[in-house]
């Protein structure tokens, strides 16, 4: 199944994030971020599946809570970056 | 044995604090080191741990409860993110060391606004008039030496008028009172998490408005390639790893706190300590610091006797079984401000746990021990 990342700027917001995404009845697995992605060193993003990606930005936002980019993870598991 | 010196560290827990502790050690790594389980487990821990704190003090923003390893280092990250050298800051009468030594240390130019003891409304009036050109001020809610409740809601509503941003040291008070993080509108809020909390040894909180200074720099699990520490808050101010067994049982505390209500904990505490003081005060030559009004004293109680030395008394105690403190209680600027600095004071603080019958037996075994103390001076 294809997924999408998105980033958050620490362990703490990844974490809340994904709790308002199952809040709002969506899943999501709080994931350390690969270093290609990070730009400033290690950190983490919510991991959710392709088809739940607006309901959890939907919650996410409704949260309160900053994002950083969303990538969808490739076929190779490379990353892309995604406009949302 | 007896334990009245919670005002140090509670010394009885609810049980789930224990259990929760060892299931730490036993599964759970560090949070932000790692994507495994135990560092997820510990990483989830840590957020609950956060909310059930954040909602005790209603509070929006779990990011915002820091975890420290005690009040003490709490108010040494709150005193060094405001305080600069030279600066003007007000304190109660009644501040620790823990708030006093940091101040000195910055190099604070300090003004104790002065009030005699268990009179809110003149310690409201000292702060009034020594607020204008602070550039900070720090309050306790509760003396840790006699009891004294503050008035930390006209404290605080003082500084907001002021434009002074307050530092509140809840050591005494976070656990047996309600703290509103709202209606404080505090820049920081420190307490412990072994006393009133019932958690841990090694753990504590601090409440933050605002991102301050990091008190230690390093690792934090995120934003590596930073040099400088993040600008985010918990992780800014909490560098190397975390406690998480403290914090597993911290967690376990303020779960049993939230559920019998830190204000029904207050006023059992301080019932109790009202009838140690009642009969503590027919014991002939003791001095028994009991405020009239019922509102302004919590579940801490000093006293001293006129021919019986504070130590010797402590002594005698802890051998009949009752843990007591003696001495100035680290806050000499309390005793200073009662009259107490050349003796000190016995204390007595109340915990959940203590009964009607501990402070009955309590107060029989002082009596006995004042009794055999004179007879020793003969």
């Amino acid at each position: 199944m294809q997924h999408y990342l998105i980033l958050c700027r620490s362990l703490t917001y990844a974490q809340r994030a994904q709790r308002a995404v199952e809040r709002a009845g969506g899943s999501g697995t709080v994931v350390k971020a690969p270093q290609e992605v990070t730009g400033g060193g290690c950190t983490y993003g919510v991991r959710v599946p392709a088809g739940k990606l607006d309901i959890a930005m939907a919650a996410i936002q409704r949260a309160g809570l900053p994002t950083g980019k969303t990538y969808i993870y490739e076929t190779d598991g490379t990353l892309r970056e995604v406009r949302v | 044995m007896i334990y009245l010196d919670s005002a140090a560290t509670s010394f009885q827990k609810p049980p789930a604090v224990y259990e929760a502790v060892e299931r730490a050690m036993r599964t759970m790594a560090s949070p932000g080191r790692g994507g495994h389980e135990p560092a997820m487990l510990a990483a989830d821990l840590a957020l609950d741990c956060r909310c059930d704190a954040a909602e005790l003090f209603r509070m929006d923003a779990p990011e915002n409860v820091v975890f420290t390893f005690n009040a003490t280092h709490a108010l040494n990250i709150a005193i060094n993110s405001l305080v600069r050298p030279g600066d003007k800051v007000v304190v109660s009468g009644y501040e620790h060391n823990s708030v006093m030594r940091p101040l000195r240390l910055r190099g604070a130019n300090v003004t104790v606004a002065s009030s005699p003891l268990f009179c809110p409304a003149e310690m409201e009036a000292a702060f009034a008039a020594a607020l204008p050109g602070a550039k900070a001020a720090v309050c306790t809610v509760m003396s840790n030496v006699f009891g004294y409740i503050t008035p930390i809601d006209d404290i605080a509503e003082l500084c907001q008028k002021n434009g002074v941003p307050l530092i509140i040291d809840a050591a005494q008070g976070a656990g047996n009172m309600d703290i509103d993080w709202k209606a404080l509108a505090a820049a920081f809020i420190a307490m412990p998490g072994h006393k009133g909390l019932l958690g841990p040894q090694g753990t504590g909180l601090l409440l933050c408005a605002q991102q301050g200074m990091p008190f230690m720099a390093g690792g934090t699990g995120s934003d590596s390639k930073n040099p400088d520490m993040p600008d985010y808050l918990p992780d800014r101010m909490e560098a190397g790893t975390h406690n998480i067994s403290g914090i597993a049982g911290l967690r376990e505390g303020i779960r049993y706190v939230r559920e019998r209500r830190p204000k029904e904990i207050g006023r059992h505490e301080a019932v109790l300590m009202r009838r140690l003081a009642e009969n503590l005060r027919k014991i002939s030559g003791m001095e028994v610091f009991l405020a009239e009004n019922e509102a302004v004293q919590g579940g801490v109680l000093s006293v001293r006797h006129e021919l019986v030395g504070c130590e010797a008394l402590a002594e005698c105690l802890g051998a009949a079984g009752v843990a007591v403190r003696s001495g100035l209680h680290c806050a000499p600027c309390a005793h200073q401000t009662a009259g107490t600095t050349h003796t000190g004071t016995v204390r007595f603080s109340i915990s959940p746990f203590n009964t009607e019958e501990e402070i009955n037996q309590a107060a029989e075994i002082t009596k006995a021990c004042v009794k055999k103390l004179l007879i020793d001076r003969k």
